[in-house]
């Protein structure tokens, strides 16, 4: 009998089990990887040091300066230019995300041709023919040819104009939240059709009707340095904001004044009264015929037509004149109705009766909106499209199909047009309707100029090499070349980059100083570009347009508010996953967009938050989550823009509704603009949940005290002075205050929270330091510091002093961070679940939301570097620890993922890392290529299983140690900053070494308005906060 | 019986693929002498050792960046042009130079991405390329001379802690960031 050998399940396993055990041991090392040298080195680049190139921020109108970061040739980070003079120094979010248009995976990669409906890839000769042919038919045909070109400045400006002349075509550049109206206005009033000069910065009291200035209207980077400053000031100033719902920027008022939309002519009408009847404001020739325009509108007049009670309009009269200056202004979507130029005109006559008029309100540094048109001027366009008289359209950097609503007849003409070429790089609403795609080069890797503002001429230098896996031209090339090949091409120089030379040949004429060419041009590709000090001319009133207010349309009952996302802006940001990740800084909500209802208004209609609900209008009907927020009129309602898009690549697609679909037509005649605020909408509830994904879900407190404010009345040193100043941290007791020793434990009693008693002469370690001890804090018996080994030596104590009352919420440092430190993106469903990523977060508390005085506060939450830390006594794996430096430090490659970490961190400021966010062959993959470009290579990238957390940029710490140590000379003070403390607008995070008690981060923690978040824990927090000061409303 | 032979060579081929592979993957991280083979036979003990050249002629950044850099081309091709011309190596090398083509030297020392070594501020505290790399002056193909292993830095810096110019560190957060 023979024996039979079955291979048996059993043995199957143990054999597999050996084989994946060599299997295992074999392949755990990664196989060499070729080192591929310079062929020729450039001059000047040394592989592994970061060059910063000055350019310019393309992301809106207001022209920031810039300073782009490059590492072996490619740009990873962006930074505001502290020399420009548009900014100094700070730089918004959607200005950081820049670079995630540089590296977006979606953009085109070739010029395309749409044949049969789809797209086919040509070389560029061939797509240039086959458009210069068409352009030139039609030129000499004497045939329409257009230009539509988004808002452009300086060089490229005069390009697109001597095209457009060249081509026997039309010319416009539109821009959809342009201030043309009020550029109507000052023509009207002023005879100046330009965009002031506002200096917030030396205003005494501020009243904004709907003018979101702290977030997308005007220059929002300088308008938040400068109201910053305002605040900073010793005598202070006073913030009104008009507006129904209180925006980003109203919830930085003093005072919510919640006026019925459409109403804010009227009060500013109103004030302007009291002003002349009480002959409050300077002597004016022309204070008769004033008072006549504006009799109408008595105090009890306007309380009628705007629910503003006449003592208010009153009250705010007299504040406003006795001011000097004082400074209203008027935008944002208030100043998007029927009546915009009546608006701005009203707001105009105001500033002009209290004598502001040169003062805070001045001619001299205008905003450049010179030759924005107004939609008016587009649907013209439009018209002759539809009428079949344009031939060839050529689109750069203007998406109408998505931003203007259907009604304006641009989508719908566009079909009547036999060729149409996009300029975009993406893959846009627009271009996707078009026949030919010439894709551009990003900002960041292009040569150009602007002149955002009178007397400044800034650079946009390219940071890079072109990305070699996108095949595109600089615009102002493919224009050149288009030129050339239709036959009029000859009037150009022969590239872009000799044309932008050319331009600034002139000005080095003016600007040269005896210097050459080149000499000049290398100087002011470092610096940024020139500026010069313009001088304003001096205005007088001429005449005021016809007063009215606007009407709001519809059948509904809730006024609707559409306004601009402080995120996407028009949507030009919905394409950058940092942006959609960032949480907007009213709702905290990401990743789409949302409905506001008033809590009260939500019940009434049975509306719970989160709800999906449908918001109708007489032109449409959306449907949208609700989210339920105080800080809205009762009978208004309001939906963000931005988001909705139906191309413009992955991150941007099919992310919340397009509400421009709820418009109506309308437009103020009076300047062509487009009316925003127009409609009354119904809001129905639809029974079935929506998605809103909150990254903060509740913005109470509960008592916990996380942000804290203080009566300026309370302040004993001014509301910036630093109180007292002589002691030093980390030593107690101070003046005037019990021995350090002699404090009673307040929460419990009992040895082992007695404080411990510190012998004499006994020196804290660095790493121990801390800002100050609050007097109710418990001290546990764990109190003698470590002090072997390095702990005994280190010099420095690293910590944060962030100033909440400077902080405006617009989270700048949030992406920042991102960018810096490699932190991925992970999604709405992720996000939902709690597990974003971001090492900061801008935490908003809503503690009154109602007209008159609402409180909202905003706290900058990041790892508080404790020095009693709850996270570094659980790790099993000592894969946390407190640094000699007082750095609480995460090692990535210790950490085995336990999380007891963030279980027990009370700030609740680390992620983990749930999935693989870096390997490219996972669904989870945050950085598409060629998104991974932009990783900092400083910067481990984190994988699976491991906790992250904030760490005050220790890489920037460990450069700034290192330039010391080369200059042999110790780290001055400010001279390291995390990329938060770098990006802030108002400079509301300041960071440095508390061992220094000379240090501003030192000086700073001592002020009498400091506290720690949670001190009850004794945590002992690295991160010292400043109350924010509560002003008086008088 | 016949079954546990059977098991027993099976065993005994899987353990000897797995050990197979592993001393292969292992070789160059272990530094057993032997270096990969180069795209050009490159010899670092004729130029640093019989020729006596500057380590930092060629790695120019290693006192100036993190980065110690490989030599551009253009850098050999400096002295190749006429020196030893007529070398079938160097042949190879002026043969990469003339097409424009890079030279795909084979990584010797690799970190992963979690330690984050500085050149520059090793060699500006005075530590000598070799305290290091080893004997590169001797070595005809460059091998990988330390084990590369935490515990290989960490004993030189445990050693440096008082230094009292240039004391090294122990702070994990200084490599790992």
């Amino acid at each position: 009998m023979s024996e039979t050998y079955v291979f048996n399940r059993r043995d199957f396993l143990k054999l597999a089990g050996i084989g994946a055990a060599g299997a295992i041991s074999g392949c755990g090392h990664r196989p060499a990887e070729k080192l591929i040298p310079y062929l020729i080195a450039p001059e000047d680049i040394l592989p592994g040091v970061p060059y910063w190139y000055a350019s310019t921020c393309r992301e809106c109108p207001a022209g920031c300066g810039i300073l782009v970061k490059a590492r072996e040739g490619r740009a990873i980070k962006i930074e505001g230019n502290p020399a420009h003079p548009v900014n100094r120094g700070g730089l918004c979010a959607r200005g950081q995300a820049g670079l995630q248009g540089l590296y977006d995976p979606d953009r085109v990669a070739a010029p395309m041709a749409r044949e049969n409906g789809a797209w086919r890839k040509l070389t560029w000769d061939e797509a240039l023919k086959r458009a210069g042919e068409r352009i030139g038919d039609a030129s000499r045909n004497r045939k329409g040819v257009a230009l539509l070109t988004g808002h452009e400045t300086g060089a490229f400006e005069k390009l697109c104009g001597a095209w457009a002349a060249g081509a026997g075509g039309a010319r416009l550049a539109y821009e959809p939240f342009a201030p043309v109206a009020l550029r109507e206005a000052n023509r009207r009033t002023f005879g100046q059709a330009a965009v002031p000069y506002l200096d917030f910065a030396g205003t005494h009291f501020l009243i904004s009707f709907g003018a979101d200035f702290l977030e997308t209207w005007g220059s929002p980077v300088g308008y938040m340095r400068a109201f910053s400053e305002m605040r900073a000031r010793k005598d202070g100033g006073t913030f009104v904001a008009v507006e129904p719902r209180l925006s980003l920027t109203g919830a930085n008022a003093d005072e919510w004044v919640a006026i019925r939309p459409g109403g804010e002519m009227a009060l500013a009408l109103g004030m302007a009264g009291v002003i002349l009847t009480e002959g409050l404001g300077p002597a004016l020739s022309d204070r008769g015929t004033l008072a006549d325009a504006v009799t109408a509108f008595t105090p009890e007049e306007v309380e009628r037509g705007t629910d503003v009670p006449a003592d208010t309009v009153r009250r705010l009269a007299r504040r406003f004149a006795a001011a000097h200056p004082s400074l209203a202004v008027a935008g944002g979507i208030a100043a998007q109705s029927e009546q915009a130029v009546a608006l701005h005109a009203a707001v105009n006559l105001l500033n002009y009766v209290a004598g502001n008029i040169g003062r805070s309100v001045r001619f001299d540094r205008t905003l450049n909106y010179d030759t924005v048109a107004p939609v008016s001027e587009l649907q013209n366009l439009a018209g002759q499209m539809a009428r079949g008289a344009i031939d060839v359209l050529v689109v750069h950097g203007a998406n109408p199909v998505y931003s203007l609503p259907a009604w304006a007849g641009f989508s719908a003409a566009m079909d009547h047009v036999p060729f149409k070429i996009s300029l975009s790089p993406v893959l846009d609403e627009t271009a996707e309707r078009c026949d030919l795609i010439l894709p551009s080069t990003h900002p960041l890797e292009t040569l150009g100029d602007a002149q955002p503002e009178r007397g400044v001429y800034s650079i946009i230098q390219p940071a890079m090499q072109r990305l070699p896996v996108f095949d595109a031209r600089p615009a102002g090339d493919t224009l050149i070349a288009l030129a050339s090949a239709a036959g009029f091409g000859s009037a150009f120089a022969e590239g872009w980059n000799e044309y932008v030379k050319t331009e600034w040949k002139a000005l080095h004429q003016r600007f040269g100083a005896g210097r050459d060419f080149e000499t000049f041009w290398n100087e002011t590709l470092a610096k940024g570009g020139v500026w010069e000090e313009v001088s304003a001319p001096s205005v007088t009133w001429q005449s005021a347009p016809a007063f009215a207010a606007p009407e709001l349309r519809g059948a509904g009952d809730l006024a609707l508010v559409l306004y601009p996302s402080p995120v996407h802006y028009d949507g030009r940001g919905a394409n950058k996953p940092w942006l959609q990740e960032l949480p907007d800084p009213t709702t905290k909500a990401v990743w789409g967009s949302w409905v506001e209802i008033h809590p009260e208004t939500a019940a009434k209609l049975g509306v719970r938050r989160g709800d999906a609900v449908k918001v109708e209008t007489e032109a449409g009907s959306v449907e949208l989550p609700a989210y339920l927020y105080g800080g809205l009129r009762k009978d208004t309602i309001a939906v963000p823009l931005g988001q909705g898009h139906t191309a413009y690549g992955r991150f941007a697609q099919g992310r919340g509704v397009n509400a421009l679909a709820l418009l109506p037509p309308a437009q103020d005649a009076a300047s062509g603009t487009l009316a925003y605020l127009v409609a009354k909408a119904t809001v129905r509830p639809t029974g079935h949940a929506g998605t809103l994904v909150l990254a903060q879900r509740e913005k109470e407190q509960a008592d916990r005290a996380v942000a804290r404010i203080i009566p300026i009345s309370a302040l004993t040193g001014g509301p910036r002075e630093p109180h007292g100043g002589a002691r030093a941290p980390g030593e107690h007791p101070a003046e005037g205050e019990k021995p350090f020793a002699e404090l009673p434990s307040q929460h419990r009693l009992g040895h082992d929270t007695e404080p411990r008693l510190k012998p004499p002469g006994e020196k804290t370690p660095a790493h121990a330091l801390t800002a100050f001890v609050p007097e109710d804090t418990v001290r546990g018996p764990r109190a003698i510091p470590i002090r072997q080994g390095s702990y005994a030596n280190a010099k420095h104590r690293w910590a944060l002093a962030i100033d909440t009352d400077s902080c405006t919420g617009c989270s700048a440092c949030v992406v920042a961070c991102s960018a810096e430190n490699n932190v991925p993106v992970v999604g709405p469903e992720l996000v939902k679940r709690g597990r974003e990523m971001t090492w900061i977060r801008i935490e908003r508390f809503e503690e009154r939301l109602e007209p008159g005085r609402s409180d909202v506060r905003f706290v900058p939450m990041m790892c508080q570097h404790c020095g009693d830390a709850p996270c570094e006594i659980v790790c099993p794996v000592y894969a946390t620890y407190h640094n000699p430096e007082g750095l609480n430090v995460q090692v990535y490659n210790r950490c085995v993922g336990t999380r007891y970490c963030s279980n027990n961190c009370p700030y609740k400021v680390r992620a983990f890392n749930f999935f693989d966010y870096s390997a490219p062959e996972k669904e989870t993959f945050a950085f598409p290529e060629p998104l991974n470009w932009q990783l900092n290579p400083d910067v481990t990238v984190r994988s699976k299983g491991v906790m992250e957390k904030c760490t005050m940029c220790v890489q920037r710490i460990l450069e700034g140690k290192g330039n010391a140590k080369d200059e042999q000379r110790e780290v001055r003070d400010g001279e390291i900053q995390p990329a938060c403390a770098q990006s802030c607008p108002t400079q509301a995070i300041v960071f440095g070494d508390l061992a220094d008690p000379e240090s501003k981060v030192s000086r700073l923690s001592r002020d009498e308005r400091g506290y720690w978040v949670l001190d009850e824990l004794n945590t002992k927090p690295g991160v010292t906060y400043l109350k924010k000061i509560q002003r008086e409303i008088t | 019986m016949k079954r546990a032979l059977v098991l027993a060579s099976l065993v005994l081929i899987v353990l000897a693929a797995g050990t197979a592979a592993f001393t292969q993957s292992f070789s160059v991280q272990l530094g057993l002498n032997r270096g990969p083979t180069q795209p050009i036979n490159f010899s670092h003990k004729i130029h640093a050792g019989q020729l006596g050249m500057n380590c930092l002629y060629c790695h120019y950044g290693a006192e100036k960046s993190p980065i110690a850099n490989l030599p551009p081309v253009s850098t050999c091709m400096g002295c190749h042009k006429i020196a030893a011309a007529d070398k079938p190596e160097i042949q190879k090398l002026s043969g990469y130079f003339q097409r424009g083509e890079q030279v795909p030297w084979v990584e010797v020392y690799w970190l992963p991405d979690h330690v984050k070594f500085n050149h520059k501020r090793h060699v500006r505290a005075g530590i000598e390329c070799q305290s290091c790399h080893g004997p590169v002056q001797e070595m005809a193909a460059v091998y990988q001379y330390p084990s590369l292993k935490m515990g290989w830095c960490v004993s030189c810096h445990r050693q440096k802690l008082d230094d009292p110019v240039h004391p090294a560190t122990m702070d994990c957060v200084v490599c790992h960031h």
